[in-house]
């Protein structure tokens, strides 16, 4: 039986009406890769804000290796709450869709800055790290180039590097590549892939299926905050359960239906 | 009408006097004014409502009064109180507390322009509030706060002739004494209007050239 | 000692009177200056003369780069000296209306430049020139434009006002200084002016974002 490693219980969040996370609770194996697939407005993101207490639930708990990364209602926070906050964060890298790689620094600087900072390693060791998980993400040559020189792939690869450096246990990505080009997509997967098959634990939400389907251990398809459907992903993308999730996997299937089946206007 | 200028070959040396403290008061009134208004600023945007509100009262009121009366206010309250300054330092106070409302908007709007994407990525990585400000935030912040920063030093230039109404002996005083033993007005005022341009000048080109340091980088290459 | 609020009360009623001096005064100031930076702004575009815009580029920066209280008493003191018999009210609301004047030429050549070319190339076509162009369409589009900064000018004029204390005029400013030189506590009538100078002014800025609500509903 796999141990938990994170796990996410019984989380609720509402902005103003809208329900975005209705009693969610997951658990991620040590290097399990779990992908979040599902429409819209379905809540994925806020699960994934609400494991490493970026956005905090309304409800619920977050573990992550047994001790507690938050709790919600939270009645009062201290000083030493938010140091193990801020601890437990450390060994959680998240990677965003829009990438927020800091742009008043270098590539180098930005993946040595939080190893100072936050883990008060020595900034030669800091560098030296720094420059070996560019190069395992193929950033090599961009040491001293500044963010906005990059393309996206590029950055984005870069806030993987900088999240990476800083030695996590546990990786949370929101749609790494929906802002990027389709040309640019493949490479970030392929650090992805490679990420995932050196046992890094990973909970991805994406709607590249194709991807899903080759790395997560499990898919999760969640719908209106609620978890629909979870199982392997030959079972979930091939063979559905629900209707919910058969109508999600049509509606994928028809908008990547090629070009010659439809009538192009002239 | 003659115009004497000869009176400053006599009274040019009290007139520089003056002007020089009208400097220290300016640079002391800036060294206090912007610290506080960079607390202010971060109060302001604070979760506990307590402090935001606290500090909104304290922008408001010194943002929507003359500073004249902010001065004769601190000039009479601190006796009040026990607390007997001397008239340059009470002026001090009052410039620094008046130049930290304005430099409170000025960075306040500074650090709400930066994305909320960085300081996402900063808290998610485990940086505090205090190092993701730091480090991350007010960093970016500083090309969109420096312009009307500048503004807002140069206006305190301006403002600290009113410290001349409660007998601080800076330039507009030492002109008003001056004329008053000349008789020769047009010169005195002309002349100090003449050193507080050229202070606003030199100020003003000092902190364009700050801007020009601090805000671009060694020359981008291609993509 | 101790903050007695019986002297604020009891000095309400002339610093009321003092306050409504204030705002005469930041009024007739500040229309005045509207005037005048109108005409300025006008005759920037219109002429080509090297020397006028060279003029106008000096008294902007004379007004801009030294202290409003210098440039008061520049135009108290001085007026006696060449002969001119102005008293002190024409010669504040003359420094204010100078001072004030050289801002607002900067706000309308913002407003002028954030209207759209296409507005009077549109008017040009349609045969409207000179004065009925200036008057029927630059300037109205400018003027809306120039709004938000307009009402904060509107603001620093009141202020402005304040400075007329030191040469004598009897606004809200100097009648405070009247009362508590007699009464002995400057503490609670200082207070109660503080008081009535933030409702104006907050009052003003109000008002004015009840207009620029008001034009963007009317734009939309």
């Amino acid at each position: 039986m796999a141990e938990k490693f994170l796990e996410l219980i019984g989380l609720s969040t509402r902005f103003g009406k809208v329900t975005a996370l209705d009693d969610v609770s997951l658990d991620v194996a040590r290097g399990e890769v779990v992908c979040i697939i599902g429409p819209s407005g379905c809540g994925k993101s806020t699960l994934l804000r609400a494991a490493n207490w970026l956005t905090p639930p309304d409800a619920g708990t977050v573990r992550l290796n047994g001790s507690v990364v938050g709790s919600a209602p939270e009645r009062r926070v201290t000083g030493a709450h938010i140091r193990a906050l801020n601890s437990n964060r450390a060994q959680i890298g998240m990677v965003f869709q829009q990438f927020n790689v800091w742009p008043h620094m270098t590539a180098l600087e930005n993946v040595t800055r939080a190893q100072v900072v936050v883990l008060r390693r020595d900034r030669a060791e800091a560098e030296a790290k720094a420059r070996q998980t560019l190069a395992d993400v193929g950033l090599s040559d961009k040491l001293d180039a500044w963010p906005d020189m990059l393309s996206g792939g590029q950055k984005q690869r870069l806030g993987i590097a900088r999240a990476l450096a800083m030695d996590p246990a546990l990786m949370l990505l929101d749609e790494p590549t929906s802002a990027l080009d389709p040309e640019l997509v493949a490479e970030v997967l392929n650090v992805l892939k490679r990420l995932a098959a050196a046992q890094m634990t990973m909970l991805i939400v994406t709607h590249e299926l194709g991807f899903a389907a080759q790395v997560a251990d499990r898919i999760i398809f969640m719908e209106a905050g609620k978890i629909v459907e979870e199982g392997p992903p030959s079972q979930l993308l091939h063979s559905p359960r629900t209707e919910r999730l058969k109508a999600f996997l049509d509606k994928l299937s028809l908008t990547a239906l090629p070009r010659e089946h439809a009538h192009d206007p002239v | 009408m003659s115009l004497d200028f000869s009176i400053f070959i006599d009274y040019g040396p009290r007139i520089l006097l003056g002007f020089w403290l009208t400097i220290k008061i300016v640079v002391l009134a800036i060294a206090l004014g912007l610290p506080l208004g960079a607390l202010l600023a971060l109060a302001r945007r604070s979760r506990f409502r307590l402090l935001s509100w606290a500090a909104l009262a304290f922008i408001e009121l010194f943002r929507n009064t003359p500073f004249i009366i902010q001065v004769f206010l601190l000039y009479y309250v601190l006796p009040f109180y026990g607390l007997r300054l001397p008239a340059e330092q009470v002026g001090v106070l009052a410039l620094a507390a008046f130049g930290s409302a304005y430099f409170a908007e000025v960075i306040r709007g500074g650090i709400d322009a930066v994305p909320a994407g960085q300081l996402d990525s900063a808290r998610a990585i485990g940086m505090s509030d205090l190092q993701a400000m730091r480090h991350i935030v007010l960093p970016q912040s500083l090309a969109i706060i420096l312009p009307p920063l500048t503004n807002q030093m140069l206006s305190l230039i301006k403002e600290s002739a009113i410290l001349s109404t409660i007998t601080v002996q800076e330039m507009t005083m030492t002109a008003i004494r001056v004329q008053g033993e000349t008789f020769r007005p047009f010169e005195a005022f002309i002349m100090i209007a003449a050193l507080y341009w050229l202070l606003n000048e030199v100020v003003a080109i000092a902190m364009r050239a700050l801007e020009r340091r601090w805000t671009t980088r060694p020359a981008k290459g291609g993509a | 000692m101790k903050f007695d609020i019986s002297y604020t009360i009891d000095a309400l009623p002339r610093l009321l009177e003092g306050a409504l001096v204030t705002l005469q005064v930041t009024l007739l100031g500040f229309v005045l200056s509207l005037t005048l930076a109108t005409a300025l702004t006008v005759m920037r575009e219109v002429t080509h003369s090297r020397w006028a815009h060279g003029l106008l580029a000096v008294y902007i920066s004379f007004i801009r780069g030294t202290p409003l209280l210098v440039q008061i008493f520049l135009i108290y003191y001085v007026s006696p000296v060449i002969g001119l018999d102005i008293g002190p009210y024409t010669a504040g609301i003359l420094a204010i209306t100078l001072n004030s004047a050289a801002f607002v030429v900067e706000i309308l050549r913002g407003g002028l430049a954030s209207v759209p070319i296409g507005q009077f190339e549109a008017a040009r076509a349609l045969g409207l020139k000179g004065p009925a162009l200036w008057g029927r369409v630059i300037l109205p589009h400018t003027f809306i434009a120039s709004v938000p900064p307009l009402m904060t000018e509107f603001t620093q004029v009141l202020n402005a006002s304040a400075l007329m204390s030191p040469i004598t005029i009897v606004e809200l400013m100097r009648v405070s200084q009247q009362i508590f030189s007699r009464n002995y506590h400057p503490v609670e009538v200082l207070t109660g002016t503080f008081i009535l100078y933030f409702l104006m002014c907050f009052a003003v800025s109000r008002s004015a974002a009840l207009i620029e609500a008001r034009l963007e509903r009317r734009r939309a």
